[in-house]
Formats: C-alpha cells, sequence, structure tokens
C-alpha cells in the first residue's frame, strides 16, 4: 500500500505541475492582453485605422499600456477604436492626449500610439474620446520614397560624372597622383622653407638694425637718436635766423645809405650830388685846357730858341 | 469472413466506431474503477515523461538551431524566441509527445490488452462478473486522454526551455527577455487549440491501442499484430486529427 501512495504522490505532483504550468501560462498570456487587473476604456475617432484589429497594442510614451478592444465604423469618415488601458496608467495620460495609429517597426503589427501634448490637461476618465492624429500610411511612405529614389538615381548619376571626371586623364586626379608634380611641390616646399628661414634671418637682421638705430648705433642712427646734434642743429638755425636779421638790417642800412647818397648827405654824398664842385671843376679842366695851349705855345717858342735849336735838329735826323 | 481490403477498411472503421461508441456508454455507467484508473495515469503520464522531455528538450533546441539561420538572413535574429515559441506551443510539442506516447503507450496497451485477450483473462473476468471493458478500457482511455494534454504541456515548457539555451548558443537572450517575447508572442488561439487536441489525440491513441487490443486475434502473432498495427494506426490518427484540428481552429478564427 505504501507503494501504491508513493506512485499517487509521484502521480498528483506530475499533474498539478502540469496543469499548474499551463495555468500559468494562461495567466501570463492575458495579462499581456489585459484580460486581468484593473483596467479602463477610452477610445478614439480615426478616419482609417491602416489594418489596425482588436488585440493589437496601445502604447503610451512607447511602453505598452493596454489593448484594443474593438474597432468599428461608426460613419463613412470615422472609425471608433475602443482601447482597455491599465488602471496604472490612467493619471498619466490626459484629455488633450493625441492617439496616432502606428506600426510596430517597418513591418510589424499595427498599434496605437497615445502621445501626450506639452500642455496641462486633467487626467483622462473612464469612457473619454481621444483627439485622433491622422496615420502615416505606407502608401503615402512608399510614395515619397519614389520621388527621394528618383533623386538619388540623379545624385548618383552626377557623382558618378564627376568620379569619372576625377579619374580620366589631365584631371585633378592625374595631377593628385603625378609623382613628379608631387616631387616638384616637395622641393618647391623645401625652397620655400629654406626661403623663408632666410627671411627670417633677414628680419632677425632687420630687427637688429631697427634695435642699432633705436640704440644709436652708426650714422643713421646718431642722427637720428644724437640729441646734441639736433640741438646744435637748432642752434644753428637759430643763429642762420639772426644771420638773416642781421643781413636785413644791414640790408635795411644799405638802402638807407643809398638813399642818404641819392640825397647828397655826407662825403661821398657831397661828392656824388654837389653840382657847383662839378662846375667848378669843369672850370677847372677848361683852365688847365688853356693853360696847356698856352704851355704848347710856349714850348714852341722854346723849340726854335738857340739853346735848344741843336737838339731839335739832331732829333730830327735820328728819326730819318 | 473473407473480403476485400477496402470492405476490410469499412468494416474496421464501423467496428472502432462501435468501439469508441461502446466507451461512452460504459464511462457513465456507475462504478468508476478509480484505483485501476490512478494506477493507468501512473504508468501513462508519469513513466511517460522522461521520454517526452528529453524529445521536447531536443525538439526545442533544434528547432531554434536550425532557425537561426534563417532569421539571420532577414536581420530578425531578435525574433528568434517568438518565431520558436509560436513553432512549437502551436505544433511540435503537441504532435511530439503525440507521437512519442502512440509509440510507447499504444503499443504497450495492445501488447498488454492483446496478451490478455490471448490468454483468455478477458473472458475469465467476463464470468467473473467483472466487466472487462469498464475495467480494461474505459480507465486506460480516460487516462491516456487526460495525461497526454499534461503530458503536453510539460513538453511545451522543457522544449521551450531548449529554445532558450539554442537561442543562447550563438546569440544572447537573457532569462527574462526570453520569456517576455515568448509569453509576448504567445496568445490563447496559439494556447488553447494545441491544447485541446492533445485531448483528441490522448483519446486516439487509448481508444486504438484499446480496440486493436481487445481485439487481438488468436496466438502469439496476434499480439505482436496487434500491438504494431496500434502504433501505427494511432500514428497515423495523430496526424489526421491534428490536420481537422487545424481547419477546425482556422474555421473558428481561433488563429
Amino acid at each position: 500500500m505504501a507503494a501504491k501512495d508513493f506512485r499517487n504522490v509521484r502521480l498528483g505532483i506530475f499533474v498539478l505541475v502540469g496543469t499548474g504550468l499551463l495555468i500559468a501560462a494562461l495567466y501570463l498570456i492575458g495579462s499581456k492582453q489585459n484580460l486581468f487587473g484593473s483596467t479602463f476604456h477610452i477610445s478614439a475617432n480615426f478616419n482609417n485605422v491602416s489594418g489596425l484589429m482588436k488585440g493589437n497594442n496601445v502604447r503610451f510614451a512607447g511602453i505598452n499600456v493596454g489593448t484594443v478592444e474593438s474597432v468599428e465604423i461608426v460613419s463613412d469618415t470615422s472609425v471608433n477604436v475602443v482601447m482597455i488601458i491599465e488602471n496604472s496608467v490612467q493619471k498619466f495620460i490626459k484629455k488633450n492626449a493625441l492617439a496616432s495609429v502606428g506600426t510596430d517597426g517597418l513591418m510589424g503589427n499595427k498599434l496605437v500610439n497615445i502621445n501626450s501634448v506639452n500642455e496641462p490637461s486633467e487626467s483622462i476618465e473612464e469612457d473619454d474620446v481621444l483627439q485622433s492624429l491622422k496615420p502615416v500610411e505606407m502608401d503615402q511612405m512608399v510614395r515619397t520614397l519614389d520621388v527621394t529614389n528618383e533623386n538619388i538615381k540623379v545624385i548618383s548619376t552626377n557623382l558618378r560624372n564627376i568620379t569619372d571626371k576625377i579619374n580620366s586623364k589631365n584631371s585633378l586626379w592625374n595631377l593628385l597622383m603625378d609623382t613628379v608634380v608631387a616631387e616638384n611641390v616637395k622641393s618647391s616646399i623645401v625652397n620655400m622653407k629654406l626661403m623663408s628661414n632666410e627671411g627670417l634671418y633677414i628680419t632677425g637682421d632687420l630687427k637688429a638694425i631697427t634695435q642699432g638705430i633705436k640704440n644709436g648705433k652708426g650714422s643713421i642712427g646718431a642722427l637720428i637718436t644724437d640729441t646734441l646734434i639736433s640741438s646744435k642743429i637748432k642752434q644753428s638755425v637759430i643763429t642762420l635766423q639772426k644771420l638773416s636779421d642781421t643781413a636785413a638790417i644791414v640790408t635795411g642800412d644799405i638802402s638807407q645809405i643809398v638813399r642818404n647818397l641819392k640825397h647828397g648827405k655826407g662825403t661821398m654824398g657831397v661828392l656824388l650830388t654837389d653840382t657847383s664842385l662839378i662846375h667848378n671843376l669843369n672850370t677847372s679842366v677848361k683852365s688847365i685846357n688853356k693853360g696847356a695851349v698856352t704851355f704848347d705855345e710856349d714850348m714852341k717858342a722854346l723849340q726854335s730858341s738857340w739853346p735848344f735849336k741843336k737838339y731839335f735838329k739832331k732829333q730830327k735826323k735820328a728819326k730819318k | 469472413m473473407k473480403s476485400s481490403g477496402f470492405r476490410k477498411f469499412l468494416s474496421e472503421t464501423g467496428d472502432i466506431a462501435r468501439f469508441t461508441g461502446r466507451f461512452f456508454t460504459e464511462l457513465f455507467k456507475p462504478r468508476f474503477e478509480f484505483a485501476e484508473f490512478f494506477r493507468q495515469c501512473y504508468f501513462i503520464g508519469y513513466k511517460s515523461l522522461p521520454l517526452v522531455a528529453i524529445t521536447a528538450f531536443i525538439m526545442g533546441l533544434v528547432i531554434t538551431i536550425q532557425s537561426r539561420p534563417t532569421l539571420v538572413e532577414f536581420g530578425a535574429e531578435a525574433w528568434l524566441p517568438k518565431m520558436v515559441s509560436v513553432s512549437l506551443v502551436r505544433e511540435i510539442a503537441p504532435v511530439i509527445t503525440a507521437l512519442i506516447c502512440a509509440g510507447k503507450i499504444g503499443s504497450g496497451i495492445g501488447a498488454e490488452l492483446g496478451s490478455m485477450k490471448v490468454t483468455e483473462q478477458i473472458d475469465a473476468m467476463d464470468v467473473s462478473g467483472t466487466n472487462p471493458y469498464k475495467f480494461l478500457v474505459v480507465t486506460r482511455v480516460m487516462s491516456t486522454t487526460l495525461m497526454i494534454p499534461i503530458l503536453a504541456v510539460l513538453a511545451d515548457a522543457v522544449s521551450l526551455y531548449g529554445g532558450f539555451l539554442g537561442t543562447n548558443i550563438r546569440g544572447v537572450c537573457s532569462w527574462d527577455l526570453y520569456w517576455n517575447q515568448v509569453f509576448d508572442t504567445l496568445t490563447y488561439g496559439d494556447v488553447i487549440p494545441s491544447i485541446a487536441k492533445t485531448f483528441l489525440f490522448g483519446f486516439a491513441i487509448g481508444i486504438i491501442g484499446c480496440y486493436k487490443g481487445f481485439n487481438s486475434s488468436k496466438g502469439t502473432e496476434g499480439v505482436g499484430q496487434s500491438a504494431n498495427s496500434a502504433v501505427v494506426i494511432s500514428s497515423l490518427l495523430v496526424f489526421v486529427l491534428d490536420l481537422l484540428a487545424v481547419q477546425i481552429t482556422d474555421l473558428l478564427q481561433l488563429t
């Protein structure tokens, strides 16, 4: 009998584990579909539900919060979708939230997305109706993609042309690929480097020179920097000024003298201007002329006088 | 009773139907043999568990490994738990369980009842006042009908565990994520029809085994024959019933 009891115990465990697993699985599946636990109902009206079915998920902020309970046509432009939502999210869904029909992934199941609007509102309540957004339709997407594809085609053709051009001879690419050019470029860069090095030296020198000039080395430097010379120059300029001043005075004096001379002041002036003196001179010269004539006559008379006769004769003979 | 093959087939089908009808009439007659029922449950259910569990585990593992390359081709490796769970729960675990049980239990019942028939124990029972049909057939058919579903549920669990290990051979899927994905994918439409059909499988295995054993021909040869044909016909019936079950669930939109 003990053996039979033991068997029965094992059979009991077997049956219990089996049925327990089945019940657990059914409960888990049910809980995923919100068949247990506290829920509430909300609904939304759509123009087009894109194949939404009973049992599809409802997501709020990307989290599964419920399922679609029913999809019913209300009128020719309106489909009413009733959703079962978990009570725990009731406080988060506001009355002004927007419902939209979306897809889980690109090819996945349809689902209802509830999105919050950035405006304050009260929490949703049982049997509230949400505003809805027009669903993004696959057809429309594909149509847009088609246009995009056309554009990409054109762009890729252009790109191909460009790359062809780049690859062809006498192109930039060739230039880039040419090793000689590269060598030249390299050597010119080296030269440029040398040049710039020299330039560096030159600037260094220039710097030294200007430094020197600043410090008063060399003649220019001295010229520029020697304060003594500049004061001397200043002085000479002053002297020159004085000189010219003096010259002006001298000129003034001269003109005074000339004026005086004109007016016959002083000895020279008298000399130059005294008309009586000139008259006297004239008469003196006339008297001298008279005296000379008389003297000539005297001389002739003398020649013919005896003491002097012999001499004149002798002179005549020598002339012949 | 010389007759053509087809006629023989038809008459056998009729016999099985009559046998099945007798089961239901006997089932509701009082004095249910509980002790024998539990003994059979123990042998049919509990004793078959290791065999079913090993088979289911290997099937889960193999199906997962085999499905991976195809899913990788689509870049849908993440869908592996979903795909595996659906295929295991809906079809593979119940059918594998039923086939294993058809082999183990069907042949066992066929051989046991056949040898009892041959050794005239059944006739002796009848004489001694015990209803042999009630004592032998009703208990066995009831235990197969009730035990095969439990075995199938356990096989589901074990095969899904095999699937978990298979998923983690090349990919990474945490224990929680795996079961979350599995139960996210499974619906009542997957589980209930698949469990419901295992009752039919169990019933078919029990009734065919009993019929073949009960109607065994004389001699030791007949015992082997009845065991053999019990396995063949019950295995075949499992597939026929599977087809019917799928069509009915599809018709009722339970999928």
